[in-house]
């Protein structure tokens, strides 16, 4: 379970209860921005929640903010919160100093990089692979690709090349670090959403009568749910054994890497086999821009792109096992051990 | 709030070097040709000579007292016990369900006298014990049993028929349930009782059944006239659906619901590795990252069930997709040895791959069928 216990999270999941209600990420989608809803978020200091107390947060620990997000993505957040707290880790950690307002995240390969909420995030604080940097641009500065998004809140491709970032500095952090952060936050965010399209799904087949009696009445409704409900156990195991293990690493987040890897296989695998029987029992009306199951479905087919699919982080992570011992695959399986120590 | 409660719980030191002398001693029996490894070894492959070892060990029985021939440690070490027998393929079939089902039934239910005389020989691996559940007419509609059993003066006479019954052939006892007043009307759950029925009575037919591997691990067993005494009596008459029920939990969520087919990959492995082309490696990462995420399950499930809580529908959940990822395991190290030429496959593989294959229908079957636990789930989510 991810741990949504002490101040952040309870913080977090008051502010989303009183100013996220069901109808809030439908006004967003019809261009009505819950800036209260920031507002709120930021008063409280929640977007710095990772940054170090030295450049103006309160240097949280990892998994004190997970249930920050997962409670975030139950709401269908409209505004980039859990965005904001990658791009604020990112420039702490090069010591970049934290600007007001909204802000995301990318990882630099060449020009360009698939950007989460490029039209809302005022700042995206872009780590850049090959030069260890990490800067920070203004979003408007980068020209945007155009092309028909997952989620209103997804990536949008921004090209840097002629952008003039408005900060920037060498890093330490290692690709493998960044990685593992950005990761297990979408596994936590995954996870928080597949159940939360689980909760809608159930509800509804408990409501809705065809043949005189509630659908829920069907087994075949019952087990095309029960598949769901196991892919968002494993869901949540898979994201909860990420946050723990970066939890655990805080000082080497890169050590971190493999149980988000593997959450974000585990995970981006499920998302077919959840958003299917999600969007089945729900018949026509899940299709429809007026109900609810939509901001859960477009988020995980948008999330799980991030940093790439889940048929690229398979192999990724096969190719590594694929040249490492047998023993220690099962040492890796068991107890998380993946590299020999 | 989240609806299905896994804890995540970091490996142990002391686990881990229990982890290391098991390994040792399964890689020195292995290599000294005392067993053949398999898939589905906990209930297919049977060695009485391997349980007396194991039993030496102090590897079975771990869990209770010392005063019963236990040896005081808890489910954790138990876990890592089995998780490596299973991961090794070692015949470990003959003492499993003893271990696993009827000790701890034993030791709630059973007389002080049945305790002393049965549990230390259970932990010395020289006692085993066969689930009877399945009739021919009572399979996931487990509560239309009609095996009778009446009261006698001292004791129950037992008459009927019980099947599928793994292992009873090897077996000293079983417990089965059984009808021991009528159903009533609507409610067929009422009327059932757990029995321990001493295999070697009068009246005790045991018919090896030989499944479509060519094995015969379980049996059809008939019962004529058969007493038992009564203290044979586990728990409350009638009170046995709930036992039972509350049994089936428990064992649904051990490493046994998804690590059946492990071996299958291991011994892959050994040949692949460094060989695996970009597909593959594909594969092997999905593979993994499921594995890895369903041990986090099962092990959390362990640790609550250590706590004392009894997480049903979490255990339905992990047997359903550990049921499949065991399966899909096999199928998946089928499509990785395309990356090997098939003379380059040691036989070694092609025998554990194709007992694999034939061994792979029961995994959605024993111990409740995939069907059944989606029943489960459904009426916890609150659809039923
Ligand atoms: C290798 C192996 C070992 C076993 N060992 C033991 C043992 O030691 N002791 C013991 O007592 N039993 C044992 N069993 C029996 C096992 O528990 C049963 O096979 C199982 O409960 C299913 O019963 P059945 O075979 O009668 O199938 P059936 O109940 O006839 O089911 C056939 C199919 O119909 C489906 N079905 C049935 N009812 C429903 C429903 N209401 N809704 C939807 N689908 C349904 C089932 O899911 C299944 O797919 C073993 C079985 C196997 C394969």
């Amino acid at each position: 379970m991810i741990n949504t216990e002490g101040m952040v999270a309870e913080t977090a999941a008051k502010i989303y209860t009183d100013l996220c209600g069901r109808e809030v990420p439908h006004e967003a989608e019809a261009g009505q921005y819950p800036q209260a809803l920031w507002d709120a978020l930021a008063e409280n200091g929640l977007p710095l929640a990772w940054v170090s107390e030295e450049n103006g947060g309160f240097g949280a620990d990892y998994d004190e903010v997970f249930g920050a997000i997962w409670v975030s993505a139950e709401a269908a957040s409209p505004v980039p919160f859990a965005e904001t707290l990658i791009g604020n880790w990112l420039l702490d950690r090069a010591g970049i100093a934290i600007p007001d307002g909204a802000s995301t995240f990318a990882l630099l390969e060449g020009n360009t990089a698939s950007v989460p909420f490029a039209g809302t995030a005022d700042h995206v604080a872009v780590y850049d692979a090959g030069k260890n940097a990490i800067a920070l641009y203004k979003t408007a500065d980068a020209s945007a690709a155009d092309g028909q998004a997952l989620s209103p809140d997804s990536d949008t491709r921004l090209d840097f090349s002629t952008a003039t970032p408005v900060a920037s500095a060498a890093t330490n952090l290692s690709r493998r670090a960044v990685e593992a952060l950005i990761l297990t936050v979408r596994a936590v965010q995954m996870a928080s959403a597949i159940e939360a399209a689980l909760n809608l799904s159930i509800a509804y087949v408990s409501d809705r009568e065809q043949f005189g009696r509630p659908l829920s009445k069907f087994q075949a409704i019952q087990h095309q749910l029960a598949i769901g409900a196991s892919e968002s156990a494993a869901a949540t195991m898979a994201a909860t054994q990420a946050a723990s293990a970066l939890a655990r690493h805080a000082d080497d987040p890169e050590k971190a890497w493999h149980e988000a890897v593997v959450a974000k296989v585990q995970i981006g695998h499920s998302v077919e086999a959840v958003t299917v029987p999600f969007h089945q029992v729900h018949g026509a009306m899940g299709y429809t821009q007026e109900y609810d199951l939509h901001h859960y479905t477009r988020r995980l087919w948008a999330w799980r792109d991030t940093l790439g699919n889940e048929h690229r982080w398979s192999k990724l992570l096969g190719a590594e096992l694929a040249v490492t011992s047998p023993d220690q695959i099962w040492k890796g399986v068991t107890t998380g051990a993946w590299i020999a120590s | 709030m989240q609806r299905f409660n896994f804890p995540v719980v970091q490996p142990d030191p002391a686990l881990e070097e229990l982890r290391a002398e098991l390994q040792a001693f399964l890689k020195e029996e292995r290599e000294a040709g005392n067993f053949r490894p398999e898939p589905e070894c906990w209930m297919a492959s049977s060695d009485p000579e391997f349980s007396k070892k194991m039993g030496k060990r102090g590897w079975i029985g771990l869990t209770w007292s010392s005063q019963y021939g236990g040896h005081d440690k808890t489910a954790l070490e138990r876990y890592i016990v089995t998780e490596e027998t299973l991961r090794a393929g070692a015949p470990v079939g003959a003492h499993w369900i003893a271990d696993r089902q009827h000790a701890p039934m034993l030791i709630e239910h059973g007389t002080e006298e049945q305790k002393l005389d049965i549990l230390p020989r259970i932990a010395a691996g020289e006692c085993y014990f066969a689930i009877g559940l399945s009739e021919p007419g009572a399979g996931s509609d487990l509560a239309n049993v009609k095996t009778k059993a009446e009261k006698v003066e001292g004791g129950w006479k037992i008459n009927g028929q019980k099947i599928w019954s793994s292992g009873a052939h090897i077996s000293h006892y079983m417990v089965a349930i059984l009808r021991t007043s009528p159903a009533d009307g609507r409610n067929r759950h009422v009327g059932l009782s757990q029995i321990m029925i001493d295999l070697s009575l009068p009246g005790v037919t045991i018919k090896p059944i030989t499944d479509l591997s060519g094995d015969a691990h379980f049996n059809e067993v008939y019962f004529e006239d058969v007493i038992v005494p009564d203290d044979c009596l586990l728990g409350e008459e009638g009170g046995g659906w709930k036992q039972v029920t509350g049994e089936l939990a428990m064992e649904r969520s051990g490493p046994e619901r998804f690590l059946s087919s492990y071996i299958t990959l291991e011994t892959a492995l050994h040949q692949l590795q460094g060989k695996l082309g970009s597909d593959s490696q594909a594969r092997l990462g999905k593979l993994i990252a499921n594995l890895r995420t369903l041990r986090g399950m099962s092990w959390g499930i362990a640790n609550l069930l250590h706590q004392g809580v009894s997480p049903e529908t979490e255990a339905a959940l992990v047997k359903d997709l550990g049921n499949r990822l065991e399966n899909d395991l096999t199928l998946q190290v089928r499509a990785l040895l395309n990356d090997l030429p098939e003379d380059e496959w040691s036989d070694e593989m092609r025998r554990i791959l194709n007992i694999g294959i034939l061994r792979s229908p029961p995994n959605t079957l024993r111990g409740g069928t995939t069907e059944v636990m989606r029943g489960i789930t459904a009426r916890q989510l609150g659809l039923r």
